[in-house]
């Protein structure tokens, strides 16, 4: 039972390699390179001939050839060999990297003649000699908004403290093991808190952006969503690594469970959850200068509308500003997190 | 004062433990366990104040049978029995002081104890067993700053905060250098003789046992293979409980 399912998951590897290089032999070097078909179209009969011909090599290659399925090789260890050059299925696995390469090219529309024209070349000088000589006219400007952006991140760590530290509790699975309800817990808030993780705070900000309108609310509100699920991540792995001997003496004192979590964990993870504390909220002054880009207030709003405008001097002085924003947080925040170990 | 019978522990990983385990303790006895690491000797300690769950058998605490109990009850039953490691496990960043409170948990209002609200008279009572074990004159140190021998003392002090009437040691000085090792069995003895505390020890050193010991216990892979006085143990005795080849080593 289990060696087949093995088995079928090598075939399916295979499969879905061969369905990938028959569609890019296609429409990528067929149509595009030997026909020079300008626009290329999807249509899905093209898809299922692909996938019936990927289906039917794999299967030769899976079961008249085993040693040069690569899909085979990768769950059966016993068909490789020492060398990885003197076996088959390395040069089945070269055929699909090398077609996945130029694929990759042709949709970058890489193109060395654009990079290298005199035009191109002329502007990209343009652009770097306007950067070195910023204008230092709007200082004043730039300077409230770099504040503004250090608040926004501040409020929004601050903010994420409470919630992250009461969820991390729950979250952590030395924790709830012996209660089966906290076990059901655990798992949907595991479940939530990635999933708000996957979501970037840029796609948040656009959403708090349309909840409670543009500017520097939508961006902390998406920054403190962000944090809560990250910190909680970070704390609970903290709380999961501590040393349970400490725990199990004061459960040996008859203490109530939420006395040996006070006593026998809160001690173990104070001074780790400040690390990660102060490591988040550097973090956020970098992500609120990007989330600034959507509109979420702060220095990265005036970069987006200086660029929108083009004008470059002013851009070059931004760009200095928030290097040496995030250079000070991160160097301060390295400082802090030492002395406090 | 405690009853062990037919106890067996199998963990969930299929490691079995402990074989049907009984034996007797008498109010006021220094009854020391011993064998290799691996033995057993750490679960049956841990069968006793339910830190673990015994597959089978039944364990009776002052005609109490405590084998099934939970929550409140298992707590109050948990607070009679002291517990001491080699490990020490104190809290690293709190004084003393405050290490020794903990004994007092079990009666101290949760929200008094986490605003660290202790009652006049336990801190008082902690000032006290300090004196006993020796360290009131470094009750505002950080315990993260005491040698292994001080941390054991603080231990000890924090055990009998609990005012028990049983005390369970787990290899208590297996980390502590020999002179070290016998301060420290010295304070258990003494706790032993003058506050009449009911003491199970397990040790690894039978120099050890034989000084400090009344009754002794031995086992081997989770059996018992001797039960009696430790000056009984001779050369035959000491090979069936640590081996063939295992050699006796003096500590002093």
């Amino acid at each position: 039972m289990k060696k087949n399912f093995i088995l079928f998951k090598g075939l399916f590897v295979e499969f879905l390699l061969w369905i990938h290089s028959f569609l890019i032999l296609k429409k990528v070097i067929f149509e595009k390179f030997i026909l020079g078909t300008r626009y290329l179209s999807f249509n899905w009969n093209e898809l299922i001939f692909c996938a019936v011909a990927g289906l039917i090599v794999s299967l030769l290659l899976f079961f008249l050839t085993p040693n040069v399925s690569l899909g085979k090789a990768l769950y059966f260890k016993e068909l490789r060999s020492k060398k990885l050059t003197s076996s088959p299925f390395f040069y089945n696995g070269l055929f699909h990297f090398i077609l996945t390469l130029i694929t990759s090219i042709y949709i970058s529309q890489v193109s060395l003649k654009e990079f290298f024209s005199s035009e191109g070349l002329q502007g990209a000088q343009r652009i770097f000699m306007a950067l070195a000589t910023p204008n230092f006219g709007i200082i004043n400007e730039t300077i409230f908004s770099a504040v503004e952006t250090i608040y926004i991140a501040f409020l929004a760590t601050i903010l994420s403290i409470p919630f992250a530290f009461f969820l991390s509790f729950f979250s952590s699975k030395n924790l709830v093991k012996n209660a089966p309800f906290f076990r059901v817990t655990y798992s949907l808030l595991r479940l939530l808190m990635n999933l708000s993780r996957s979501i970037e705070p840029l796609i948040w900000a656009i959403i708090f952006s349309v909840w409670v309108g543009i500017g520097p609310f939508s961006g902390m509100l998406a920054l403190w969503v962000h944090s809560i699920a990250s910190l909680t991540k970070l704390y609970s792995e903290q709380i999961e690594a501590i040393d349970e001997g400490l725990v199990e003496a004061i459960a040996a004192t008859g203490a109530h469970p939420i006395q040996i979590i006070w006593f026998g964990v809160v001690p173990q993870i104070v001074i780790p959850f400040m690390s990660f504390t102060i490591y988040r909220w550097d973090i956020n002054v970098r992500m609120a200068t990007i989330i600034g880009l959507v509109g979420g207030g702060g220095i990265g709003t005036l970069l987006m509308q200086y660029q929108g405008m083009a004008m470059w001097h002013e851009v070059g002085l931004l760009v200095i500003v928030i290097a040496l924003i995030v250079w000070l947080m991160d160097f301060l925040s390295s400082k802090v997190r030492e002395s406090i170990k | 004062m405690l009853t062990v019978k037919n106890v067996s522990k199998t963990f969930e990983n299929g490691v079995v433990a402990l074989k049907n385990i009984s034996f007797d303790i008498k109010k006021g006895e220094f009854f020391v366990v011993i064998g290799l690491s691996g033995s057993g000797k750490s679960s049956l300690l841990r069968c006793i104040n339910r830190s673990i769950q015994p597959t089978s058998g039944t364990i009776t605490f002052k005609g109490q049978d405590i084998t099934k109990i939970q929550g409140d009850k298992l707590r109050r039953i948990r607070s009679q029995m002291g517990m001491i490691f080699q490990h020490f496990n104190l809290i690293p960043r709190y004084s003393v002081l405050k290490n020794v409170l903990v004994g007092s948990l079990h009666h101290t209002p949760i929200l008094s104890s986490i605003f660290g609200n202790f009652s006049k008279e336990d801190i008082e009572k902690a000032r006290y067993y300090l004196k006993i074990v020796g360290l009131l004159e470094i009750e505002s140190q950080r315990a993260d700053s005491l040698s292994g021998g001080q941390k054991q003392r603080v231990a000890i002090a924090r055990a009998l905060m609990q005012n028990p009437s049983l005390l369970l040691a787990d290899e208590p000085v297996a980390s502590l250098d020999p002179s070290t090792s016998h301060s420290v069995m010295k304070y258990l003895k003494k706790i032993n003789e003058d506050l009449g505390i009911t003491i199970i020890c397990n040790l690894h050193f039978l120099s050890l046992v034989r000084e400090y010991g009344q009754r002794v216990l031995a086992l081997k892979n989770g059996e018992v293979v001797y039960q009696g006085m430790p000056t009984e143990i001779d050369q035959n005795w000491f090979k069936k409980i640590y081996g063939e080849d295992a050699k006796e080593v003096e500590i002093n």
